[in-house]
């Protein structure tokens, strides 16, 4: 369809910037990391093994074969990839940023989800994309297939109904600042999977800190009721409080499951937030 | 002082505490901010409450907006005169007869003043206009009727350029009075003549006041005397205290102005003289003498023939063989007088029976007796006798010579040793002094005079051995002049010089003017009248034609307006003036007031100023700053987007286009020539025939330019008016290509000399200019535009294509040339067309038509038409020429 053909060369064609950008941000966090060489683990030999009748001929490993008088078959190293999921939030209230910040928090979510994803795919490893296609995006040049996929993906939370790999670690980017239940249901049906999980929470500068003064009225992005605050900056230390209530609980949920939490603010680099969340996926 | 039309509105400043009170309880919207935790914000206990209030000087602003609204529509106004109390309807009598022309614009003032004020005091009012009226309608009072209504009928009020008829007002004054009895206030602007008539009733009915010009005197130009080498001028006036000065202007037929005279007028003087003295070729140009910076017909003198003309008799010698070519006694003279002056012959008592300023006898001795008598009378009584020597003369010598003569001499021929003699030069005391004598001249034969005392004094011309050639004597109010030679090429070769001609010249324009009285009873028609304000202007419907005898004695009226009359169809040169200052007596001073009036002086009237529109727009000023202000307040503004709304609610200043882009709109260009004064013309002509071309058609040309080819790029424009200057130098090579260009791509180019038909000699120079200048150009084959030639019957359908001139021919190419849709590139005449279609800033034209009339002015700008059509269109209504064919077609 010619306009489905339009809206992906409209998207493609703002895509490369976030895929380099994502590659820059990979790439320092690759270096201060491991700091050697790369080497490719699907690619490592294994051993030789004398021909067998049923072996196919191409198999045939014929220069290993020429320097002796059997014929050895070239046999490699059994790879079993591990697969991530990777979840980004992009409702209504990731789309929002404050003056206090250059970039949306979807934006943000979407950054570090590629350039984590660009570690993952450097690392070998699967990475699947919640929701999006139904496969997994294997090999170094999938990154922007992938970016494409996440552009196009629609925004759900995911649901019961996506067909996962078992024992795949998930990724989720959000932040989470729907009721404590909500989020605590998508979990634990995740984690029932099961999946090992991980929650980055992408805040913007502004609502950590309420920079707001005077007489306001406070509109949600969700269609909310408005809020009639008479002076905002009266209410600021006890709507710090309730923002770390929802945290203690989120952490709270997040260690009863086994999982691990973090926050993000968008304010700062996203380099930082990266490589917590490399170093808490690369021991696995 | 200021004074509230609508007092009632100003109650509602009594509601502005309530709004002061509304406004302070009413707190500010709150700022919208859009939050995603606002989850975490719901049900925070409030602690306390912020001061929720509209803020000081936002409420002082819209208090401000409030009062200034109310006070607005209450319509103050500042400084009114004195508001004219009294009861009843308000009766505005307007004199507009001549004297109110020179200050019309205040009595107009003066008297839309008294309706404004009337209109606020609800009061009707009406208007008596003290002249009749153009079509001859005796004064009447309109109303009365809302004052406001008024207005449009005093607007179009003019000044008469004839007196005002105070008994027709009087009496239209008390038949108004009668169906319309009770007070009245009565407001007289007057001219300050006698007015009793109307003052009478008027005091009776109720307060009347006064309004008239103090300072200003009413001045007359009466008829000037024509004396042989001078005009003298005559102005009359009300008395002054203090010595003034007034200023009259001798203009020609087409507005130029030839002579300034200037009259010291002494204290409490009622006329002065002074003379104006013309350079005796130009003086015959003059039609219109007026006085400087004073409007009115009043003071306008139209000069007719009888200053003018100056028929000349011719008598020979011998009437056979008298226009013998080359060799007849008048052949010379014929061909030399022609050109200037109306020429008769006949017998002398046939001659003289008609007025004649000059009688030339060439060669012919008077008779003593009857004839010398009447020949003396008629020099005694003005007349200019011009006679040649001859044999005839030489031998029998008469009394009416201006010197006695005593012989004839030869010089030079075969039995004598003398040489011929030449001219020398002239004293600068004869009237011939000027004229440049050729070398070659020689005089053979000429008869001496006999020496006297007087003859030096007499001598207007000698030979270069200082015998008198041209001798003249003064006699009574006429003058005798002898020319010692044949008229004849016989005696002399001065009859074959161009000197001949301007000598004889001189001698026509130093006789007096005669009036030319045609033959019988013939009625004169108006063909041009003057209006109130001593503008040229077409007769007004109801003006009626005058017997020829009766002019004379004729006061100007609505029947017969001051102006041109002439005998229609007939010689079209030949016209009469009837003035308005010559028929007028010396003006009366003041008129004294009835002592109950209350008199206002006219010049210190105060203005009035409606305040209200600016109230009302302060008001609208501070409600939008208020709106922006709330919008800030409410957060719902950027003060970068408001800015950026403001600029662009600003008049795109940056936006406009370089001053008169060509590519923007059609409009007609013009090529400088170098000279100011006809770049000017040029201007003014192309901008008034665009105006006409935006009137009368649907195309839309704006204001015209000046190109300079090679330099302006010409794509832009359909059409180029050249007016040729004589001294143009010819164009460069780059702007010759640029103009070749122009034609070729279909250009038009409408060259102008300014010289053709009746404008012949206006511009010598300007044709060998012409040629100079299109040498280079790619000019096709020309040929006359022919009757059915498209340029007209483009828009409408033209038998002759006048400008300011008439008469010549007008060129355009012969071939039809398919490539350029038959459009002829060049259009080449001498009409100065740019003359014609000229207008000033107040859309009036500039220059008379020549030979004139309002139908030529028509003509020539229905000519511009049709030439911007052509230019437009091309060919498109030389389609017509199909027509025929098509209905026959059709037909079959």
């Amino acid at each position: 369809m010619p306009s489905a053909v339009l809206r992906a060369e409209a998207l493609g064609a703002h895509l490369p910037p976030l895929v380099v950008e994502a590659e820059r941000v990979a790439s320092t966090v690759m270096q201060g990391v491991h700091g050697r060489r790369r080497a490719g683990m699907g690619d490592s030999f294994w051993q030789f093994r004398p021909y067998l009748a049923g072996d196919a001929a191409a198999r045939v490993d014929w220069r290993q074969s020429a320097k002796a008088e059997r014929l050895y078959l070239r046999e490699t190293e059994w790879e079993a990839a591990q697969s991530v999921v990777l979840w980004r939030d992009g409702g209504p209230r990731m789309q929002w940023r404050s003056h206090l910040a250059e970039v949306t928090k979807k934006e943000r979510a979407s950054l570090l989800l590629l350039a984590l994803a660009a570690l993952l795919l450097r690392g070998g490893e699967r990475v699947r994309l919640l929701p999006g296609p139904p496969r997994s995006f294997q090999g170094r040049g999938a990154l922007p297939a992938l970016a494409e996929a996440l552009a196009l993906a629609p925004e759900a939370s995911p649901s019961a109904a996506d067909a996962l790999p078992r024992h795949a670690r998930i990724v989720m980017f959000s932040d989470f600042l729907g009721p404590l239940e909500e989020t605590r249901a998508i979990a634990a049906q995740l984690a029932a999977r099961p999946l090992s999980g991980r929650l980055l929470q992408i805040m913007d500068p502004a609502e950590e800190s309420l920079p707001y003064a005077g007489r306001r009225r406070f509109e949600g992005l969700l269609g909310e009721l408005p809020a009639i605050l008479p002076r905002v900056e009266a209410v600021r230390d006890l709507y710090a409080a309730r923002l770390a209530a929802q945290r203690a609980g989120l952490a709270d949920m997040a260690g009863g499951l086994g999982w691990s939490f973090s926050t993000h603010r968008t304010d700062a680099r996203p380099e930082t937030a990266l490589l917590a969340l490399w170093q808490g996926l690369a021991p696995a | 002082m200021i004074v509230f039309a609508a007092p009632w509105l100003l109650l509602a400043l009594l509601g502005l505490p309530l709004l002061y009170w509304l406004l302070r309880v009413t707190p500010p919207q709150p700022r919208a901010q859009s939050f995603p935790a606002i989850e975490l914000l719901r049900d925070l206990p409030v602690t306390e409450e912020s001061p929720a209030r509209t803020p000081w000087w936002v409420l002082l602003m819209r208090l401000a907006a409030a009062a200034l609204l109310i006070l607005g529509l209450a319509r103050p106004v500042w400084g009114p005169g004195a508001e004219s109390e009294g009861p009843g309807p308000l009766l505005l009598v307007m004199d507009d007869g001549w004297a109110a022309a020179p200050d019309w614009a205040p009595r107009m003032a003066a008297g839309l003043a008294a309706l404004d004020r009337a209109a606020r005091q609800a009061r009707p009012a009406a208007l008596l206009a003290t002249a009749p009226t153009e079509t001859a309608a005796p004064p009447r009072v309109l109303g009365p009727m809302p004052a406001a209504d008024l207005r449009s009928r005093l607007l179009v009020l003019r000044p008469k350029p004839w007196p005002t008829d105070p008994h027709a007002a009087a009496q239209a004054l008390s038949e108004w009075r009668a169906a319309h009895p009770g007070p009245l206030t009565s407001l007289h602007i007057t001219d300050g003549l006698e007015a009793a008539l109307l003052h009478g009733p008027l005091t009776a009915a109720g307060p009347l006041s006064l309004m008239r010009s103090q300072e200003r005197p009413r001045r007359i130009l009466a008829a000037p005397r024509a004396e042989p080498d001078r005009l003298h001028v005559t102005l009359r006036q009300t008395p002054l205290p203090i010595a003034s000065q007034a200023a009259v202007l001798a203009r020609t037929a087409d507005g130029r102005a030839l002579a300034r005279a200037v009259l010291a007028i002494p204290p409490s003087a009622t006329e002065a003289t002074a003379a104006l003295e013309l350079p005796l070729e130009i003086r015959n140009q003059v039609v219109r003498l007026e006085i400087e910076n004073e409007a009115g017909a009043a003071a306008v003198a139209l000069l007719d023939e009888r200053f003018r003309r100056r028929p000349v008799g011719l008598l020979p010698g011998a009437e056979e063989g008298a226009d013998a070519p080359l060799i007849g006694d008048l052949f010379y003279l014929d061909r030399a007088l022609a050109p200037f002056a109306e020429l008769r012959r006949g017998t002398l008592d046939a001659l003289l029976a008609r007025p004649i300023a000059v009688l030339v006898l060439a060669d012919r001795p008077v008779a003593p007796g009857r004839e010398e008598q009447l020949l003396s009378q008629w020099v005694q009584a003005g007349g200019t006798l011009l006679r040649f020597a001859g044999s005839r003369v030489a031998e029998r010598p008469d009394a009416l010579l201006p010197v006695p003569l005593r012989a004839e001499r030869a010089l030079g021929g075969g039995l004598t040793w003398e040489q011929p003699q030449s001219l020398a030069g002239f004293a600068d005391t004869s009237p011939f002094a000027g004229l440049i004598v050729p070398a070659e001249i020689a005089i053979e034969r000429q008869v001496l005079a006999e020496p006297s005392p007087r003859l030096a004094e007499r001598s207007w011309a000698r030979l270069s051995d200082g015998t008198p050639l041209v001798t003249a004597e003064t006699r009574g109010q006429g003058r005798i002049i002898l020319f010692h030679i044949t008229a004849t090429a016989e005696w002399s070769n001065l009859p074959l010089s161009g000197l001949f001609v301007q000598m004889l010249r001189r001698v026509v324009a130093l006789s007096a003017g005669v009036a030319g009285v045609p033959e019988g009873e013939a009625a004169l028609a108006p063909v041009e009248s003057l209006d109130g304000f001593g503008r040229a202007v077409p007769p007004p419907p109801a003006a009626a034609a005058i017997a020829a005898p009766a002019l004379e004695s004729t006061i100007p009226s609505p029947r017969h307006p001051p102006g041109w009359y002439g005998i229609p169809g007939a010689d079209s040169a030949y016209r009469r003036a009837l003035n308005l200052g010559a028929a007028l007596s010396h003006p009366q001073p003041l008129a004294p007031a009835p002592p109950d009036a209350r008199l206002l002086p006219l010049e210190s009237l105060p203005t009035e100023r409606d305040l209200g529109p600016w109230l009302l727009a302060v008001a609208l000023v501070l409600l939008a700053a208020d709106l922006l202000v709330s919008l800030r307040l409410r957060g719902l503004l950027v003060w970068r987007a408001a800015a950026l709304a403001l600029a662009l609610a600003l008049p795109a200043q940056a936006q406009t286009a370089p001053e008169g882009a060509p590519a923007l709109a059609t409009r007609l260009a013009y090529v400088v020539s170098g000279d100011e004064a006809l770049d000017e013309l040029q201007r003014q002509g192309l901008a008034g025939l665009s105006d006409f071309v935006n009137r009368r058609t649907a195309a839309a040309l704006a204001e015209p330019m000046a190109v300079v080819p090679g330099e302006s790029d010409l794509a832009m424009f359909p059409l180029l008016y050249w007016a040729i200057s004589p001294n143009a130098a010819p164009p460069s090579a780059a702007a010759l290509a640029a103009l070749n260009a122009f034609m070729r791509n279909g250009g038009i180019i409408l060259f102008d000399t300014r010289d053709d038909g009746s404008g012949e000699g206006f511009s010598p120079g300007s044709r060998a200019a012409l040629r100079r200048i299109t040498q280079g150009l790619a000019i096709p084959a020309l040929a006359p535009v022919a009757e059915d030639h498209v340029l007209r019957r483009a828009f409408y359908l033209l038998h002759e294509l006048p400008g300011r001139f008439a008469g010549g021919q007008v060129w355009a190419a012969r071939d039809q040339d398919r490539a350029n849709d038959s459009v002829s590139p060049v259009i080449i005449g001498g009409h100065d067309w740019a003359g014609a279609w000229a207008v000033d800033g107040r859309g009036q034209n500039l220059h008379a038509a020549i030979p004139g009339g309002t139908r030529q002015r028509i003509l020539a700008y229905r000519f511009g038409v049709n030439l911007v059509i052509y230019a437009l269109t091309g060919n498109y209504k030389g389609d017509q020429v199909h027509v025929p064919a098509i209905l026959e077609r059709l037909g079959q």
